[in-house]
């Protein structure tokens, strides 16, 4: 049997460059949430509206 | 950006942490699954062009080939490395992986930078782990010196950059790439607006190697170890021509009178470096030369200021990228056989190792711009803008083609054709990493050719 | 040194620079600096031998002709103005009087002279001393009786930044590089000093963890040559890897803390419509760069590719403290992302 403990022991530093993607990954999106915030107007950043979103910017 | 950004910060640590034994299996495929991510940048849907936007780094058509190229190229450094790395203590090798990680953290922020002071400090930037990577690893005493051409002449170009730089922004209030082109141009006196625009494009120029200010980049290849050799081929030169790319929009009146004498010495440099390339006796010189002919063409192509010769320049760039970091790669698996760059004394390889000259063929056709390869077409398309330009450059870049093709030639045939020499029948054979190495290097520039609009840049 | 003796310099010298501070009145402000340069005397010459005490002499010497200079304009001052405040209504003859006397106090081309010799003559400590806490008290004096004579004070930055950079080149003895990198420090300060105070006082409260780490790590290398630096790797392995971006960092690359402060003030320069000295300033930080470099190259660079095969010396413990040494270098390496905090904590 494969001695789980031993392979994690070893091989746990593995992780941290998925665990980084992760975070980017979250924090891309965050980003992308604030940049869309003028969602309606800006050429730049904007977005489609989702259906019955409200309009941040008149 | 930031899921690229973050996995190669968290890099570091892994190469500290992890087990001697595993060191460079680990780094390898960590560094392979950040390249093989990088890849989603490509796809860019945007109607700007701009995309994955933060505050401070973005991808755009022109900066998402050579961003992809550098995330490309860190697993194929670590790949090269391993073998010559193998007799340092460990805590060296680790230290040696970090520095290629902290090369490529730079590289992608300064690709990525939105903001030109920033895209200047991380330009700056990658000078440090480069300048250690040579000083530290390379292999003869000369490594000092050329650690030093290095250092200063980048530094004595781009500090006056930096001034430029500092100058535009006092003007136009920003140095965002993203509003920058839309600013008024910056009024100078005739003489001082001269000055401007060359502090502006010479350290470019320098970087580049323009000829006449190249002689720091074969000195820095042929004595860097062969990670120093591959990165400063394939993407630091291309920082210049990226950066070029980027400033000239800014330069807009004035670059018309400017070029000029660039332009000529950048043709001028094809032929006189691949003239140096045909008379050539040290390996890893002749493919530093055969880089700097290269990039005489794709200063050409930039400072024409064509959508053509933009793209062309573009193309070429990552097409040279991957050619000449597989030829030095080349060279190096010679090298660690022979323990010698000279030509001489490494002849007659195909009976040796006849699969590597496999790679030595396709890596030469590549270098000689034979179709299908990209290389082809980011020649071809400078070689038209220029021509549109004038047509007497044709005298130039076709001369330059043919000797392109003559000391390609000539190196493929002096290392790999005829008998092999009886001081090299014992030779090692090429291992799977090797093999590995250079499909990683030519199977992407084999591909692309599949599809070339990846590195239109902004005229796709 | 006895402890008490030791104390009581200590805390004279900080008097000294303390009370030029906190004065308005230029006699007050000349007795601080008389103060804190007698309180350094002793401190160097407590080694016996010659070298420490012909360096004495010359501080000595240097320092009481700047001091007498300082008197005698600022009493000038106070004839043709009648009033003896410091930052208030200084007459330009005595203003460039006193300009000269505090550049020969903090040792600015052209009168620079003795810095070199004189720290060459003291021990790693006294010299950091000498290089940090004693720029502080002529600093702040020169801070605040600008605006002067503009063309003189960029005279003496330029002339700084040059003579800093070029006198370094050939040396190999490691105080005398130290010492022009702090005329050339300190000229890059001067230079700015004219246009805004908050951008000087930058570049020296960066300047001076850099200058403190250079100086421990050649201290705990207990090296005074470069040629003694080529062993440092088998004494402190992690140290003489880091010692190079500390180095970098002195010689102002980028992405390192040095490079902050001449960016900002290369900012200022060009802001002022002066291109060209920031030009000049810039390209003269390549002098200093070389050193700079021939000492990582001595030191790191050139290290040998395997590890000692016989008892390293690291494996013994060092009694001093290594946290001050750890935490100046990560500052001298690692403060450039931080630099609108820094920039901000700075800022009236």
């Amino acid at each position: 049997m494969v001695n789980f403990v031993s392979l994690a022991r070893e091989h746990w530093v593995n992780i941290l460059v998925p665990i980084g993607f992760v975070i980017g990954w979250y924090m891309d999106k965050q980003q992308d949430q604030k940049l869309t915030a003028f969602r309606n107007r800006s050429a730049l950043y904007g977005r489609e509206l989702k259906p019955g979103e409200e309009y941040t910017w008149k | 950006m930031l899921k690229i950004l973050i996995p190669t910060l968290f890099l570091l640590p892994t190469t500290w942490l992890t087990s001697s034994k595993w060191l460079w299996p680990t780094a390898l495929t960590q560094s392979m699954l950040i390249a093989l991510a990088s890849l989603t940048w490509l796809n860019n849907s945007t109607d700007v062009g701009w995309a994955t936007l933060n505050s401070y780094i973005a991808t755009d058509p022109l900066s998402t080939p050579l961003l992809v190229l550098s995330c490309w190229l860190l697993p194929l450094m670590i790949l090269a490395s391993q073998n010559h790395l193998s007799s340092e203590p460990v805590n060296r090798q680790r230290m040696y992986i970090t520095l290629l990680t902290t090369l490529q953290l730079f590289l992608i922020l300064a690709f990525g930078a939105t903001e030109m002071i920033m895209f200047y400090v991380m330009f700056e930037a990658t000078l440090i782990p480069t300048l250690l990577v040579i000083t530290r690893w390379g292999n003869q005493t000369e490594r000092l010196n050329a650690g030093t051409y290095f250092l200063f002449y980048t530094l004595a170009g781009s500090l006056p950059l930096l001034v430029a730089l500092l100058m535009l922004q006092n003007n136009a209030g920003t140095l965002s790439l993203l509003i920058l082109p839309y600013t008024k141009p910056l009024l100078l006196t005739p003489f001082g607006s001269n000055i401007w625009w060359a502090a502006c494009m010479i350290a470019f120029l320098v970087k580049m190697p323009l000829y006449g200010m190249h002689l720091w980049l074969p000195k820095a290849h042929v004595e860097a170890p062969v990670a120093g050799s591959m990165v400063l081929a394939a993407v630091l030169l291309k920082l210049g021509g990226y950066g070029m790319m980027r400033l000239m929009v800014m330069l807009e009146p004035l670059s018309k009178e400017m070029v000029y004498p660039f332009i000529v010495l950048a043709l001028w440099g094809v032929i006189m470096t691949g003239s140096i390339c045909l008379r050539q006796t040290d390996l890893k010189s002749l493919i530093a030369y055969s880089s700097v002919s290269h990039m005489g063409l794709v200063a050409g192509g930039i400072l024409i200021q064509t959508p053509w010769g933009f793209t062309g320049a573009l193309i070429l760039m990552i097409a040279h990228g991957l050619a000449s970091s597989a030829l030095f790669c080349l060279a190096n698996t010679n090298y660690e056989r022979t323990h010698s760059r000279t030509m001489l004394l490494a002849r007659g390889l195909q009976i040796a190792l006849p699969l590597m000259t496999t790679w030595w063929f396709i890596a030469s056709l590549a270098n000689l711009a034979l179709p299908p390869l990209p290389n082809l077409m980011g020649e071809l398309m400078i070689l038209t803008s220029l021509f549109n330009w004038s047509a007497w450059t044709l005298v130039l870049t076709g001369a330059g083609t043919l000797i392109t093709a003559a000391y390609s030639l000539y190196m493929f045939l002096m290392s790999q054709r005829g008998p092999l020499p009886q001081h090299m029948l014992a030779l090692p054979p090429s291992y799977t990493r090797e093999h590995l190495l250079m499909a990683l290097h030519l199977i992407p520039l084999l591909l692309i050719i599949l599809k070339p609009a990846l590195l239109w840049g902004w005229f796709a | 040194m006895n402890p008490f003796v030791l104390s009581i310099l200590l805390l004279s010298l900080g008097l000294g620079t303390t009370l030029t501070f906190a004065s308005s009145h230029w006699l007050l402000a000349w007795m601080g600096l008389e103060i804190s340069t007698l309180a350094i005397i002793p401190l160097m010459a407590q080694h016996h031998h010659p070298r420490a005490v012909e360096a004495t002499t010359k501080y000595f010497i240097t320092q009481a002709a700047a001091a007498a200079l300082i008197l005698f304009a600022s009493t000038t001052n106070a004839w043709i103005t009648g009033q003896w405040d410091i930052n208030f209504n200084l007459h330009a003859f005595p203003a460039s009087l006193l300009t000269m006397a505090l550049a020969l106090k903090m040792g600015l081309a052209p009168v620079h002279f003795w810095l070199p010799e004189v720290l060459q003559g003291l021990d790693l400590t006294t010299g950091l001393i000498l290089s940090t806490w004693q720029k502080l008290a002529p600093f702040i004096l020169m801070c605040q009786i600008m605006p002067v004579n503009s063309s003189l004070i960029t005279f003496l930055g330029i002339a700084s930044t040059l003579v800093g950079g070029w006198g370094g080149l050939n040396q190999t003895q490691l105080r005398k590089i130290l010492a022009y990198s702090s005329i050339a420090h300190l000229g890059w300060m001067v230079l700015v000093m004219q246009f805004n105070q908050q951008l000087a006082l930058l570049a020296l409260v960066i300047y001076i963890p850099m200058t403190f780490s250079t100086f421990m790590i050649f201290k705990t290398n207990s090296s005074t040559t470069m040629n003694t630096l080529a062993a440092s790797w088998a004494k402190t392995p992690a140290l003489t890897a880091i010692t190079p971006l500390v180095l970098l960092s002195l010689g102002g690359l980028p992405p390192l803390s040095g490079f902050m402060p001449k960016w900002m003030i290369l900012q200022e320069l060009t802001k002022q419509d002066i291109p060209l000295t920031a030009s000049v300033a810039a390209l003269s930080a390549l002098f200093s760069l070389y050193f700079y470099l021939r000492i990582s190259y001595a030191m790191t660079l050139t290290i040998s590719p395997n590890n000692l095969n016989a008892t390293t010396p690291w494996r013994l413990q060092t009694t001093s403290s290594t946290l001050p040494l750890a935490i100046s270098t990560t500052i001298s390496a690692m403060l450039l992302p931080l630099a609108p905090a820094t920039l901000a904590l700075l800022s009236p």
